[in-house]
């Protein structure tokens, strides 16, 4: 960007600074995505602060403005006097264009200062599909990919969220990776970077220094070798003095837990506008495909007295008319009844309603769905996965055909009459007869609201969503393939020809989707530069149906000499080292052994609630939680 | 608390980043800031309750404007000071309420409208005389409405109110009208000069802003 552009994008207008040209604004779809000034940003005095910080969010401004950890970490660093945190998103194809036709490097919200000024960049990944967009960002911003080629004159670039847990895929890409939750973590990488900045930043004093802190993972410290056959075969630092297996970080008292006493209230739509109240971390059930179950151990909550005071701060704050409570199972919040009861206290007089997540069919209650009955959908959601009893206890799904009944039975006489059922396909062991229960399943809730006395006068209607089957670090299937592509458009072909009854609708997930998926989830190095292929191709925005190409993921794998299969369809052995063993989540690699196991032999194992199975997360600690032997 | 809810009109301004919002945006953007202002205003009685907002001519995406109004109910009186002042307060930037009062008048009364238009082009001065005579000449326009495409000639309903050069921006006033049946978007009356004189051009940044609303006398202004 020329001198002459910077100062002509940069007028005041209307007492506000824009920070792109007027007409290419007027061009592009939904133009309140790249404006910034939205009420309940942080606007500070560049030149008053010590740190300059950029959250990046590699997917569009509507879902990245919906995501909890980058409102918290926000919120966390915008609190320090000495640095500004300000936000960047992915832009959305018709302004990439404009963009690079112009030469208009990559800007940060807030200020509307090119990301290339800034001191540390933070990418949130969510998921594997958004890897090709940050390439893409960090190309719109003017900064080389790779950590290798950048030198002091440019940011940090950190990354966080659940897809660190494995970051070998993305590790070149990376400075540092923050490993587990990032309130604390962050804070400390921030302090840290200010001291070295002080005294002359030199980029690897800074990352040796910030390897030494629990939670942090500095990839070009250490150096993976593999066995011929492909897979790893050690993983070794290049330093004495830093940890070869990285601890993950979390947050031992939720109640202490920093969390924004105010929100950046978007102009336009986005995913999810409501105030969402976090209840707890973790969860007692222990799904075997479950990575998020696995990863966010142990179990913390928070109190209720907090989480209300939270919820009345951020209404008055927002202004928002809907309050979503956030968890990975929200019926199994010990204090879930004495909760909504407090919030309902208010919610009505301050025309907020109130909304949960999914529920678990074994807990969903008359009285839970009267509370959030003021939702304005006419339907509900239920999750039991597989569709036989043999395969959920496979999953250890712990969930029966009587509790799904029952639980849209209550539904119905609630006034329902839409149910929406959620099932994986492809499980390990997974047969027709498992995929049959699906539908034997969708026809027996159409059974049940014929059955129901005070049912809606209304038709009904079950909506049945699969998704493929995808193993994911970390967890008891993580040794498991997934079903080749053949396969997995077999089953779902399958399915759509038993189906007939035409109230039972059909959708399932792009198979081709999710073997990408599957092949980044349990990745390793090498993956790095079948990724930068993909971007060389000109891929981004992998996780929107008109912007995911398969034949050219095939093709940027064959470039980069990688076959996909060796990753997504293939069995891991259980004595294998694994790309993501170097990172210590707490629970421990023998109880995922133990319950693959059970899981073959067709035993479910029991909550946390009922026992403890010894998962090894208690030794992190934390307050109230179910742990019965947790380290204090 | 008053035994009828009040109707109260907020005459506001909408600039920055704000103009690049729709007007349902505008809607949400308004209704979240009710709710944290805190004031007495009245919400429908339904199942869904929501305070019954109602905006008057709308503003095309990118164009920004001195002189909106919306409409709604209080149920307890507070006086237009207060209102400003607290909506002031909850407003993002961009968003200014600038008088609050009883409103004597409806939105349909509303007949015409001043644009403010800036050109950011290279000798804005020379340009100045082709756009007046561009202007002069029977406007002729190509409008798209829901029954299609129809070629219009519009010269009554736009008056050219001046063309001058500042600060090396080329500004065009021009009053067009806004009753429902004869509509004129400013963005007709830039592409039409377009068409006639070659700017703006496809790379030069423009601005639109609406100063004024009148009745449909074209002279008194609206309240």
């Amino acid at each position: 960007m020329t001198l002459f552009m910077m100062q002509k994008s940069q007028k005041r207008n209307g007492g506000y600074f824009l920070k792109i040209p007027e007409r290419i604004l007027k061009k592009v779809e939904k133009p309140a995505r790249y404006t910034g000034g939205e009420w309940g940003q942080t606007v500070k005095d560049k030149n008053k602060v010590d740190v300059r910080f950029a959250f990046c969010f590699p997917d569009t401004y509507e879902i990245g403005m919906s995501n909890l950890g980058v409102r918290i970490l926000y919120h966390v660093l915008n609190s320090r006097e000495d640095t500004w945190a300000e936000r960047a998103y992915a832009p959305w194809v018709d302004m990439e264009a404009c963009m690079r036709e112009e030469n208009i490097p990559l800007w940060a919200h807030e200020s509307g200062d090119p990301l290339k000024e800034f001191d540390i960049l933070g990418f949130s990944i969510q998921y594997e599909l958004c890897y090709t967009n940050v390439l893409n960002m960090l190309e719109l911003a003017g900064i080389p990919l790779l950590s290798k080629d950048r030198d002091e004159s440019y940011p940090v670039i950190m990354a966080g969220g659940p897809c660190t847990y494995n970051a070998e895929p993305i590790a070149d890409y990376f400075d540092l990776c923050m490993i587990g939750e990032g309130e604390e973590v962050i804070d400390e990488l921030v302090t840290l970077y200010k001291e070295h900045k002080q005294k002359g930043f030199n980029k690897a004093e800074y990352l040796h220094e910030a390897a030494k802190i629990e939670g942090v993972y500095v990839p070009s410290l250490y150096t993976p070798a593999y066995n011929e056959d492909g897979t790893l075969a050690s993983f070794t630092s290049i330093y004495d003095d830093i940890p070869l297996k990285i601890k993950k970080r979390i947050v031992k008292d939720m109640d202490k837990s920093p969390f924004p006493t105010k929100l950046v209230m978007p102009f336009i739509q986005t995913v999810q506008d409501k105030i969402t109240l976090e209840v707890y971390r973790g969860c007692i059930r222990g799904c075997r495909f479950c990575q998020a179950g696995v990863v966010w151990r142990p179990v913390r909550e928070k109190s209720v007295e907090v989480l209300c005071e939270q919820a009345k701060t951020l209404a008055d704050a927002t202004g928002l008319d809907e309050m979503g409570l956030s968890s990975l199972s929200i019926s199994d919040y010990s204090c879930i009844d004495h909760l909504t009861d407090e919030l309902l206290k208010w919610t009505d007089d301050r025309k907020i309603s109130l909304s949960l997540p999914s529920l678990r069919v074994d807990s969903f209650t008359k009285e839970l769905m009267e509370k959030i009955s003021t939702v304005r959908t006419g339907s509900l959601t239920f999750a039991p996965e597989a569709g036989t009893q043999r395969l959920r206890d496979v999953i250890n799904k712990n969930v029966r055909k009587e509790d799904l009944l029952r639980a849209c039975r209550v539904a119905f006489e609630g006034g329902k009459s839409q149910v929406k059922l959620y099932f994986m396909q492809g499980l390990p062991t997974e047969t027709n007869e498992d995929l049959d229960g699906i539908k034997e399943l969708a026809e027996s809730v159409i059974h049940e609201f014929y059955q129901t006395p005070n049912r809606p006068k209304k038709a009904p209607g079950v909506t049945l969503s699969t998704a493929c089957f995808i193993p994911k670090p970390f967890t008891a299937f993580q040794w498991e393939p997934q079903c080749d592509m053949e396969t997995l458009l077999e089953k779902q072909r399958y399915l759509d020809e038993k189906i007939t009854d035409r109230k039972i609708k059909y959708n399932y997930h792009d198979a081709k989707v999710s073997r990408i998926e599957a092949v980044f989830a349990r990745g390793d190095r090498k993956l790095n530069a079948a990724l930068a292929e993909a971007h060389k191709r000109g891929l981004r925005f992998d996780g929107w149906d008109e912007h995911f190409h398969y034949d050219e993921w095939l093709k940027a794998f064959e470039d980069a000499g990688i076959d996909p299969a060796f990753y997504a369809n293939r069995e891991f052995g259980e004595d294998e080292l694994l790309p993501w063993d170097n990172i210590d989540i707490g629970v421990t690699k023998e109880f995922l052994l133990r319950e693959r196991h059970r899981a073959h032999a067709e035993t479910t194992t029991k909550n946390c609630h009922e026992t403890c199975n010894g998962c090894g997360a208690n030794h992190l600690g934390g307050e109230r939680s179910c742990c019965p032997s947790l380290k204090k | 608390m008053l035994s009828q809810p009040q109707k109260i009109r907020v005459k506001f301004s909408k600039t920055g980043s704000l103009k690049f919002i729709s007007h349902l945006d505008l809607n949400r953007t308004v209704k979240s800031a009710f709710l944290r202002s805190k004031l007495p205003i009245w919400y429908t009685q339904g199942f869904n309750p929501h305070p019954k907002t109602v905006f008057s001519v709308p503003l095309s995406v990118g164009t920004a404007s001195l002189c909106e109004f919306m409409d709604f109910r209080i149920t307890e009186s507070v006086s237009g000071k207060v209102i400003c002042d607290t909506l002031n307060s909850v407003f993002p930037e961009g968003l200014r309420a600038i008088e609050a009062y009883e409103p004597k008048t409806k939105f349909h009364d509303i007949g015409w409208a001043d644009y403010e238009i800036r050109m950011e082009i290279a000798d804005a001065a020379s340009h100045i005389s082709a756009v007046e005579s561009a202007l002069a000449e029977p406007i002729v326009i190509e409008k798209t409405t829901k029954i299609g495409t129809r070629t219009v000639d519009v010269s009554e309903y736009v008056k050219t109110l001046f063309v001058t050069e500042e600060n090396g921006e080329l500004v065009l006033r021009v009053k067009l009208c806004c009753d429902t049946m004869n509509f004129v978007n400013p963005k007709y009356v830039i592409d039409f000069i377009a068409q006639k004189t070659g700017i703006p051009g496809e790379k030069d940044d423009y601005s639109v802003c609406r100063t004024a609303v009148y009745l449909p006398n074209g002279t008194t202004s609206f309240l």
